[in-house]
């Protein structure tokens, strides 16, 4: 618990960090998920379908925001570099040509916090305020 | 004139060398000679060379292209059934959806239906695929996205499915945020009763249909597209731009029957974005589309366009290199050519300056002997042809002998070019002057109609050559003897007219010189006799014909003699005894009168010796001197040994020189005088005033004796001048110291005014004439007495 603690404290400096000097979005994963960092190019990885494994070789599950979401387009952007056309392009390249298929999508930061929580393989993002014990923030290098 | 002969000359040489080869053979080897001619073989071989280098370089790029076209063509049909599958899948997926919740909502509520498919995953990704159900008016009942809008009723796609069975395709459409082109499939819904009761829909991004276009392929102007059976496209693709709704002719791009994945794509003009591509348009089976695929022409075939440029750039290198090479080669070889060409001339030169100089003198540069007669050879013939007349003129430059000896060779020679300038210049263009050698000139007149012309020429020779020379810084007249015969009348061939000619010539001279004559046939004899006196006389001396007569000179006063002059007779066979008068200038002229002199001298100093061995009294010998034999190197020799030979005291021998000899060569006469006055010998001028040099000139010469000329001494009875002119003589003559003699005495009175005038000797007619060595030898013994 301590720990747990320790960590969500961590986690929430962090994030208050990211905010003052990043965004406001952070990637989370289930609290009982062990991977507590990975470096943005495994993170890139995962989201545009080019990985299926945490950093410690579990499977992994990206889980998307709706398009239209306040997140979506912040998490692209900072993370991956990413502008929403381009992963819609990314992905609608994948889809033709029969290579892949995009993260499952959730409506809202609440419903992406239920689904991480549910799921330890899960991994997605959010805006802090829906952070909460089920969840970790993900450190990313 | 002389150039018109040697032209003659080089064209009958021409003419043998032309007719030496058949006409056609020459052709032949003409044309053989063109090709291994340097100029044209460098030049064949350039083009050949270039030729070659321009067809490898363009069938290479040709390949190239070809290759680069079948590449591509095949290329884009590769893309084309790569595409069409992906398409049909795509549409496939799309269809299947459709179809699936058409089938779930003939049992389930439009909201659940969706609900239930998407918890089920069994939806497209919301990310691209939009689900919408509207009812028979275009109500939307459920869509997955809740910002869609309310109502359908007017959307292309309603429209199109409420009418069509089967899968429609909407016209492509804008959304409203991101302003992208989209595209909706839709399908009908009917009730139980089988009537409209509203659509489903999906709508996609319609760059989802041409996100396979990977530009590594396809690079940035090829074009991937969906084309309504509408002639709408809903999508096309080029580089990274996606546009839709263009219209166009579905048919010009779409064939009708299916010719299957084999096909090969035609290169055309895309009007819709005026690209070249090779494009391949193909109608879907089961869906209202058509796929087209293209490829375009400039990209596909820019690495051949690269390779062409380099294989020109190479080729234009290796042509010009070509061309250099061989342009060096062809300058070397025109220079090789042309130093050949050089060589040729050179000995061509040669060859006509060694004719040329064998056809004329090199000192006159007139045409010589040989060519002389060569071309009167063909005047005469020419004139047989059409009946002319032809003179020819023989000329021969008086006393040019004596120019030769008194002035040197060098001068004479001059004389001689001088003479030939002159003859040249006076006479016309058309007459051939020649000159056969030494001082002989001849003239050829072609086309004389009258004898006069040829006279009148003579005179122009005449008075030419008259004109006074200047010749080693002296002014100098000579004259010229010439004689004319005529073709036909003197003779008809070359030799005849030469020998008429020079025959009239001779008569010329025989007549006093610096004059012509025509040939006449009595010439002939006359030259004839003379051409025997000629050969007689050569003959004399080894027949010991000639005799010396001795005349005896007097002392004035005692009228004793005091001495005798030698005098020379040749005893003809057959004509008797002949004066020096008739035979001396020919022997002048020949050169015979050398050895003849040295004769006298020595027949004289003998006798000389002879007689005072006989017991006379020592008396001086005289001997005359002409003027050739004064002026021959051989001279004093001769009478050094003549004295020895005879043992003769040197002061008895007296020369005897005339005054006109004395004056021709001054230098050398005065020269020869002192030698011989050094050897003790006596020297007397005689004829002494029939010359005209100064008294005071007498001064300059080591005289002994002057002997007063015949011609004033018989003046002396009758003519006042003669005796004053015979009275200064005198007078001079002792003022010098010298013994004076008077010549020629015919009479007591002349020998009285001789001895009143204090005369030293005489001789002539009055008591002595010349004798042989017998009756003067009585002659001695009567008059002195012998010892």
């Amino acid at each position: 618990m301590k720990r747990k603690f320790l960590a969500m404290g961590f986690g929430l400096a962090m994030a208050s960090w990211l905010a003052t000097t990043w965004a406001e979005v952070v990637v989370v994963v289930s609290a009982e998920n062990t991977n507590e960092s990975m470096s943005r190019s495994e993170l890139t990885d995962l989201f545009l379908g080019r990985r299926y494994q945490f950093p410690d070789g579990a499977p992994a599950v990206p889980i998307d925001q709706r398009e239209r979401s306040q997140a979506y387009p912040e998490f692209y952007a900072e993370y991956l570099g990413q502008t929403p056309a381009q992963v819609r392009a990314h992905w609608s390249r994948l889809i033709f040509t029969g290579r892949g298929r995009p993260p499952h999508s959730v409506p809202n930061g609440q419903a992406m916090a239920d689904a991480v929580a549910d799921n330890p393989r899960a991994i997605g993002y959010l805006h802090p305020d829906h952070l909460d014990d089920r969840l970790r923030v993900v450190q990313i290098e | 004139m002389t150039d018109c002969g040697s032209f003659k000359l080089s064209n009958e040489t021409e003419h043998k060398v032309h007719d030496a080869g058949s006409a056609e053979a020459g052709g032949r080897r003409r044309v053989l000679h063109l090709l291994i001619e340097p100029t044209f073989m460098i030049t064949g071989v350039a083009l050949l060379v270039l030729t070659i280098i321009w067809a490898v370089t363009l069938n290479l790029t040709e390949r190239e292209y070809d290759a680069a076209d079948r590449t591509a063509a095949a290329l884009s049909a590769d893309v084309a059934n790569t595409y069409e599958a992906q398409v049909v899948r795509a549409l496939g997926e799309i269809d299947h959806v459709l179809r699936m919740i058409r089938f779930h909502l003939e049992s389930e509520a439009a909201e659940e239906v969706l609900d239930v498919l998407g918890a089920r995953d069994l939806l497209p990704p919301q990310l691209l695929f939009t689900i919408s159900i509207a009812d028979a008016r275009g109500e939307v009942l459920a869509s997955n996205d809740p910002e869609f809008g309310d109502s359908v009723a007017s959307r292309d796609h309603f429209l199109r499915a409420r009418d069509e069975e089967g899968m429609v395709v909407g016209a492509p459409h804008r959304n409203g945020t991101a302003d992208e082109w989209q595209l909706t499939f839709a399908r009908r819904i009917v009730d139980d009763q089988g009537a409209f009761s509203g659509v489903v829909a999906v709508t996609t991004y319609a760059e989802y249909f041409v996100s396979g276009y990977d530009a590594r392929i396809m690079g940035e102007l090829g074009m991937l597209g969906l084309l309504g059976t509408d002639g709408v496209f809903r999508v096309r693709r080029t580089g990274d731009t996606v546009t839709a709704g263009t219209e166009i002719d579905f048919t010009s791009i779409v064939s009708d029957d299916d010719p299957g994945p084999q096909e090969s794509a035609e290169v055309a003009t895309n009007h819709w974005d005026d690209v070249r591509r090779y494009t391949i348009a193909r109608k879907l089976f089961q869906f209202p589309l058509a796929i087209v695929v293209g490829l375009s022409e400039q990209e596909r075939l820019a690495p051949a366009d690269a390779l062409q440029r380099t294989y020109m750039w190479r080729a234009g290198g290796a042509s010009l290199a070509v061309v250099a090479i061989l342009a060096l080669l062809g300058r070397l070889s025109w220079q090789l050519q042309r130093a050949r060409v050089q060589v040729v001339e050179e000995r061509l030169a040669h060859a006509r300056r060694v004719e040329y100089m064998a056809f004329h003198d090199s000192l006159t540069d007139l045409p010589n002997r040989a060519f002389f007669s060569h071309l009167l050879t063909q005047s005469i013939r020419h004139s047989r042809r059409y009946g002319n007349r032809i003179a020819l003129l023989f000329l021969d430059l008086d006393r040019f002998k004596a120019v030769n000896d008194s002035l040197g060779h060098d001068a004479g020679d001059e004389l001689l070019r001088q003479v030939a300038r002159r003859l040249t210049d006076t006479l016309r263009e058309s007459d051939i002057v020649a000159r056969l050698g030494g001082d002989e000139f001849v003239v050829l007149l072609s086309e004389v109609t009258e004898t006069t012309q040829a006279a009148k020429a003579a005179e122009k020779i005449l008075s030419a050559v008259g004109k006074s020379f200047s010749l080693a810084g002296q002014e100098l007249r000579i004259t010229v003897s010439v004689g004319i015969s005529l073709f036909p009348d003197d003779g008809e061939d070359e030799q005849t007219l030469i020998k008429n000619a020079d025959v009239a010539m001779y008569s010329a001279k025989e007549a006093g010189k610096n004059n012509f004559r025509f040939y006449s046939k009595e010439l002939t004899t006359e030259s004839l006799e003379r051409l025997a006196l000629e050969t007689s006389l050569r003959k004399a001396l080894e027949r010991d014909e000639f005799r010396l007569f001795y005349q005896a000179k007097r002392d004035m006063t005692t009228g004793k003699i005091s001495g005798m002059e030698a005098l020379l007779r040749w005893d003809h066979p057959d004509l008797g005894l002949i004066p020096p008068m008739q035979f001396i200038p020919l022997a002048e002229e020949n050169g015979l009168i050398v050895p003849i002199g040295r004769w006298v001298i020595q027949t004289a100093c003998q006798q000389n010796v002879d007689w005072q061995m006989q017991g006379f009294p020592r008396l001086s010998m005289a001997v005359n001197l002409s003027a050739r034999q004064f002026l021959e190197d051989g001279l004093i020799d001769d009478i050094r040994h003549a004295l020895k030979a005879s043992g003769m005291a040197p002061e008895l021998l007296e020369l005897e020189i005339t005054e006109t000899t004395i004056m021709r060569d001054m230098k050398k006469t005065i020269k020869v005088l002192h030698e011989l006055k050094r050897m003790g010998v006596r020297l007397a001028i005689d004829d002494f005033g029939t010359g005209y040099s100064s008294l005071s000139t007498l001064k300059e010469f080591p005289l002994d004796t002057i002997k007063i000329d015949g011609s004033f001494v018989r003046g002396v009875d009758s003519n006042a001048e003669d005796r004053g002119l015979t009275d200064a003589v005198i007078a001079v003559g002792k003022s010098l110291g010298l013994t004076v003699v008077a010549e020629g005495v015919e009479s007591q009175g002349q020998a009285d005014f001789l001895r009143t005038h204090l005369c030293d000797q005489f001789q002539g007619f009055y008591i002595n004439k010349p004798m042989p060595a017998e009756e003067f030898a009585h002659l001695l013994a009567e008059t002195n007495g012998r010892e």
